[in-house]
């Protein structure tokens, strides 16, 4: 049960934490392909420090989608909009790949 | 990978597989619960799965790495059945034909440098009537889960020596074996597989 809220909390807390690090860099060129580049280099990082404690592909794969969408998104945002909508866009979207992945591993395991 | 560097691996192979066993402990022990006969354990590692074993087996386990099988002392004290441990190459392991009832890889075909020989090889240890279960992880079916390992798995072959990107079901299939019982534990990557000697 913990380890399921916590697949939630890795997807919004990795989301909320790469759209905050690329908003502040807000890349002046080319943003959405380097923010997308920026969001893959974060993910990595946080797969490294998470995957001990909550499992290698439990981590891999949401955060991995959560680095590259997050990434190009908050990249073309932050030149446009505040960083605190940039960071809140972004944990929604963590929050919704974390979603996604848990009805999608609800589908295949119970098959 | 070499021996040389499955060492290297055995000094932070516990601290990354934490999470894991976390995880999978429950899986495991419903696919271990009914292991009986003389059991062969393939890449035994630091042990980690000795746990979720049922007691009181009698069970040969065999790894490439002396450092992994050093790790593994205190866990196979622990077990309440017998655990002899063997240092050799899960390709070309040294038993004789129709030795054991089941043989166990826990992770271990996504390490070998062939899987497909492993398999033949395991296929020859492995009594005619035995059975082979193997708790593994795969390659998606879904197209962005099967980039994500794709994408990673160029950094854990570096790192680990662990292929996260092969067809594991296929090569078992094409190694002669049947799969009579398929589990999916972690979407369709990590999976619990239960298999007999195919007749074709």
């Amino acid at each position: 049960m913990i380890l399921k809220v916590a697949d939630f909390f890795i997807g919004t807390f990795s989301g909320a934490l790469i759209a905050k690090v690329v908003s502040y860099i807000s890349p002046p060129f080319m943003p959405m392909l380097t923010g997308g580049l920026i969001g893959m280099a974060l993910a990595l990082s946080l797969k490294i420090a998470l995957m001990p404690v909550f499992g290698a592909f439990e981590v891999m794969i949401p955060v991995s989608i959560t680095g590259m969408i997050v990434g190009m998104s908050s990249g073309m945002l932050s030149n446009i909009v505040a960083s605190n909508i940039v960071i809140t866009s972004g944990a929604l979207t963590g929050f919704i790949v974390a979603t996604t992945i848990h009805f999608s591993n609800k589908n295949l395991t119970t098959k | 990978m070499s021996k040389q560097s499955y060492d290297g691996v055995a000094k932070v192979f516990d601290y990354f597989a934490v999470g894991d066993m976390r995880r999978w402990g429950p899986s495991q022990r419903f696919l271990f619960k009914n292991l009986k006969g003389r059991i062969l354990y393939i890449g035994i590692g630091t042990g980690q799965e000795i746990v979720n074993f049922p007691p009181g087996l009698n069970i040969i386990a065999a790894d490439l790495s002396i450092e992994m099988l050093k790790r593994s002392d205190k866990r196979v004290k622990n077990y309440s059945g017998k655990i002899h441990r063997c240092q050799m190459d899960a390709e070309t392991t040294a038993f004789a034909d129709n030795t054991f009832d089941t043989v166990v890889t826990v992770c271990t075909l996504c390490t070998v440098n062939q899987a497909v020989s492993c398999l033949q090889e395991i296929k020859r240890v492995l009594k005619r009537d035995g059975e082979l279960l193997m708790f593994e992880h795969v390659l998606s079916k879904n197209p962005v889960y099967a980039l994500v390992l794709k994408m990673m798995s160029i950094i854990t072959k570096y790192l680990q020596g662990t292929h996260l990107d092969r067809n594991t079901v296929a090569n078992i299939e094409k190694a002669g074996f049947k799969i009579h019982s398929h589990k999916n534990v972690y979407l369709d990557i990590v999976k619990a597989l239960r298999a007999h000697y195919s007749a074709e």
